[in-house]
């Protein structure tokens, strides 16, 4: 188990799944759950003959940040890309619903229970979706998490991370947008269809994906941060994103509905006017959006030192 | 003095040259400018069959508009060329063996055409002469292998045909002079013409025709290793470099092959080499391309002195304020020049480390095989022992002093040895055994009908071989039986390295022959990527104050 003071400064996105995941709770609070002594993992893969991972590549625990229990769900893009199967997917679906139950018990139990006592849920996204060798099971995966986003909502927030080499795409990409609040790295992306499925789809000329520059400005952090995907933009910390949950841990769970996407009959007409918007000024690239957000000299944005980025980024307000 | 009709005559290259200068005179304006569209024709009045031609192109910057066009020629009239260049990175310049117009070449380095060359060969399209060091082909250029037509590239030219070559020279220079002085024809594509040169690189008046070309040559940025890619297990190698090479010989001029060890080696010298008291003691003359891994070494003040082959995108904003550690012209840009820091490589440097793709049972190394020709372009010059060398640095001379063997060939005088090293892991690409019984350069020897395998760097030249096994140091061996097991006990699970003997190891590891990780009280533990000043492109770019403009395909943010 790596030294927790040490992954406080580590790089978010060169740590692996289980170290993210005991660097984002308090030191020694961390306790696994379904860890790779438990052994559950695909069946899938094994009939397939292909490798297997005693975690099914994905992480889940619970720890504490001051006094917030945490339900931490961490996946492992160096495990088939961090791809959705069936037992990673219900070791995601029964860690939010464990912390769900243990919300509902915690508040029968103790009626004046403070906001920062109530659980929280951080999934730490590192995925490209569904994992093809178990499609089905792996979207069945999806629509699960998703039910129980909604079993959470208004109870425990579920607060999503991204800043890992392989972002957050395909349906995972969906969910992600489902959680009730985003923080990411300038290294994170997000996104639905991943940037070499559109140019093998719709060719080099309507996105090369080779140009990590035009990738990261159209899917990355700094542009996630503009559009309002993103609520909140860290240093590729772990201490960083730890700090950034543990100020959002302590909300009450009325603040969370500002921060979410979807939702609310509001949060819809927001998105509805972000398209109507696309639709009228046609954008050739992030940074024409990015100039209609009232950012002066858009293409410096990508370059800036990110505490500056912070400080002078307009974000778009639609 | 005789003037009758049989008098020898001692100008009929230029004569020569002259008439076809006049065939093309009727596409050539003021300024020596020529149009896009005309230059096939152009190219068809000055090029004749069986004539030895160049193409610039090194492997990064490419005339690749010439060299199109020069496929479209008219095959009936121009064939059988005899390609010198020092390079053939594009398929455009394989094409011309495949149309017909090409013959034979004599080249330095083929990068990713590496498979087709050695197809080519195979198949009878292409007649090799021979595989050339980039400085033995220049030198060539200047006694037996001139060209008679040279097609170069430079960024820019002025009203007058003179040309700006800039951050990127490389080349150019050598070619011009060759091609011009020995009455040849040089013909130039431009990325755009200026009223105003930041600086004249190459004079007009060494030039014939000057195009400027529909769009801007290719330029590969192949000198940028992102510092995320780097592997803990490179990390342990460039530790072992530097506790048991560097700080042992304290070299102080080097020049650093592209492959990932030296990057790691690169970013470990603010950090490791720092904590091993080596600042100001090893790395302080470099010749190698503007690295954008060496960013955090010359921020820390590591670096007196940078010369350059040629240029790297993206840097050329870094360089130019550093003028205190590059060579930059009056106009403030670098100008690189491969020639020169070639030279500089073969005779002021006192170490070379890069990698290899085979290395045989007597040290003997190589990166062409039977199914590739990939060149060596300038690692043998600096790989190897500079016979001519004359003067003295305490590394150099500490090598010669460990060699047993001196005596017996020159007695009791004193001679150094120029370090040359090999770092690698004993299963490199593709899990392939680095380690190998016979080179795979024999069976391309075979294939090519090569009067000899196209070796890299020649076991008698290494001195020292890096693994995460730990360093032979080959210049204490004093036969080849001794070097061959010092090669096998570094060699790792390869089959030579399985033929290693325990109790010898011992005994090469108490004459301090061999050395672990142990040995050199490298801490394995410690090779992580924390370790790293820079671990991604993004910290390089910080390291820089912004000044480093990375291409876009390195951008993760």
């Amino acid at each position: 188990m790596p030294k927790w003071n040490d992954l406080q400064e580590q790089s978010f996105l060169e740590s692996d799944a289980r170290a993210r995941a005991v660097g984002l709770v308090d030191e020694g609070t961390y306790t696994e759950l379904a860890g790779p002594f438990d052994r559950f993992y695909s069946p899938h893969l094994e009939v397939l003959g292909e490798a297997v991972e005693f975690d099914d590549g994905i992480v889940t625990a619970v720890g504490k940040i001051g006094k917030t229990p945490v339900f931490v769900i961490s996946q492992e893009g160096r495990f088939i890309g961090g791809s959705v199967g069936e037992v990673g997917g219900a070791k995601m679906v029964n860690t939010i619903r464990l912390a769900i139950e243990f919300h509902d018990k915690l508040v029968a139990d103790y009626p004046n229970i403070s906001d920062e006592e109530k659980p929280v849920v951080v999934i730490s996204f590192e995925t490209g979706g569904v994992r093809l060798h178990e499609s089905n099971a792996g979207l069945l995966a999806h629509a699960e998490v998703m039910d129980q986003l909604q079993k959470a909502r208004h109870k425990v927030p579920v607060i999503t991370l991204i800043g890992s080499k392989v972002g957050c795409f395909g349906g995972m990409g969906f969910v992600a947008a489902a959680t009730d609040a985003i923080v990411m790295s300038e290294f994170g992306r997000l996104g639905l269809t991943g940037p070499e499925v559109i140019e093998q789809e719709m060719g080099k000329e309507e996105f090369d994906s080779s140009d990590r520059a035009l990738v990261f400005r159209t899917t990355g952090g700094r542009h996630k941060y503009i559009m309002g995907d993103c609520n909140v933009l860290v240093q590729n910390m772990i201490g960083a994103f730890r700090d950034a949950v543990a100020k959002l841990a302590v909300l009450p769970v009325s603040e969370f509905e500002k921060m979410r996407r979807i939702g609310s009959p509001e949060a819809v007409e927001r998105q509805l006017r972000a398209v109507a918007l696309a639709a009228e000024m046609q954008p050739q690239d992030a940074r024409d959006v990015w100039a209609k957000a009232g950012n002066p000299d858009p293409v410096a944005l990508t370059d800036i030192p990110l505490d500056e980025f912070l400080a002078d980024v307009k974000r778009l307000s639609v | 003095m005789s003037t009758n009709s049989t008098e020898k005559k001692w100008d009929r290259r230029s004569a020569d040259t002259a008439e076809r200068l006049e065939a093309a005179s009727r596409y050539i304006g003021p300024g020596k400018q020529f149009k896009p569209e005309d230059t096939v024709a152009l190219l068809e009045a000055v090029i004749r069959a069986g004539d030895r031609v160049n193409i610039e192109g090194n492997n990064q910057k490419q005339a690749d508009f010439l060299a199109e066009c020069l496929n479209k020629v008219d095959k009936s009239r121009i064939h059988d060329l005899h390609m010198v260049q020092s390079a053939v990175p594009l398929p455009v310049h394989l094409d011309l063996f495949e149309n017909g117009i090409a013959k034979k070449l004599d080249f330095a380095f083929g990068g990713p055409q590496a498979g087709r060359v050695a197809k080519f060969i195979s198949e009878g399209k292409l007649e090799l002469g021979a595989i050339h060091t980039y400085l033995e082909l220049f030198g060539r250029y200047f006694l037996d292998l001139t060209p008679k037509v040279s097609l170069i590239c430079a960024y820019k030219a002025d009203r007058q045909g003179n040309l700006y070559t800039g951050f990127n020279t490389e080349d150019t220079p050598t070619i011009v002079e060759a091609t011009k002085f020995r009455q040849g024809i040089v013909i130039a594509q431009v990325n755009e013409i200026v009223d105003t040169l930041p600086r004249v690189d190459i004079p007009a008046d060494w030039i014939d025709g000057v195009v400027q070309s529909p769009k801007p040559f290719f330029i590969e940025p192949l000198f940028t290793r992102d510092p995320a890619l780097v592997t803990e297990s490179q990390i342990l190698l460039a530790m072992l470099c530097l506790k048991g090479i560097y700080a042992e010989y304290e070299v102080k001029r080097i020049n650093h092959g592209i492959g990932f060890l030296t990057s790691a080696i690169e970013l470990l010298l603010p950090t490791y080499g720092e904590e091993l008291g080596l600042k100001g003691k090893a790395c302080t003359h470099m010749i190698l391309n503007p690295h954008p891994t060496m960013i955090p070494a010359i921020e820390s003040g590591w670096v007196d002195t940078i010369h350059c082959f040629g240029g790297e995108l993206g840097m050329e904003k870094y360089v130019a304020a550093r003028p205190d550690v590059f060579f930059t012209g009056p106009d403030g840009t670098l100008r690189s020049n491969r020639a020169y820091a070639q030279t500089a490589g073969h005779y002021a440097l006192d170490m070379f480390i890069g990698g290899t793709l085979q290395i045989d049972k007597y040290g003997n190394s190589s990166t062409a095989t039977a199914s590739r020709v990939a060149g060596f372009g300038g690692a043998p010059n600096m790989g190897c022992d500079a016979k001519g060398r004359r003067h003295v640095t305490d590394s150099w001379l500490k090598v010669g002093k460990e060699m047993p063997t001196l005596d017996r060939q020159i007695g009791n005088m004193p001679r150094g040895k120029r370090l040359v090293v090999q770092g690698v892991e004993t299963f490199g690409e593709g899990r392939a055994p680095v380690f190998v019984e016979e080179l795979d350069a024999w069976k391309l020897a075979e294939n090519a009908k090569l009067d000899l395998p196209p070796v890299m760097i020649y076991g008698d030249d290494l001195t020292h071989v890096v693994t995460e096994e730990g360093i032979a140091y080959l210049n204490r061996c004093a036969d080849i039986e001794a070097r061959m097991a010092a090669i096998r006990a570094v060699a790792g699970y390869t089959e030579i390295g399985l033929k290693a003997n325990p109790d010898e190891t011992r005994q090469l590891r108490e004459a301090g022959i061999v050395k672990t990780p142990e040995d050199l009280g490298v801490d394995r533990s410690r090779a992580n990527r924390s370790l790293l000043a820079a671990r991604n492109i993004r910290d390089l770019v910080s390291w820089s104050g912004g000044l480093y403009n990375p291409p876009a395909r390195f951008r993760n943010w």
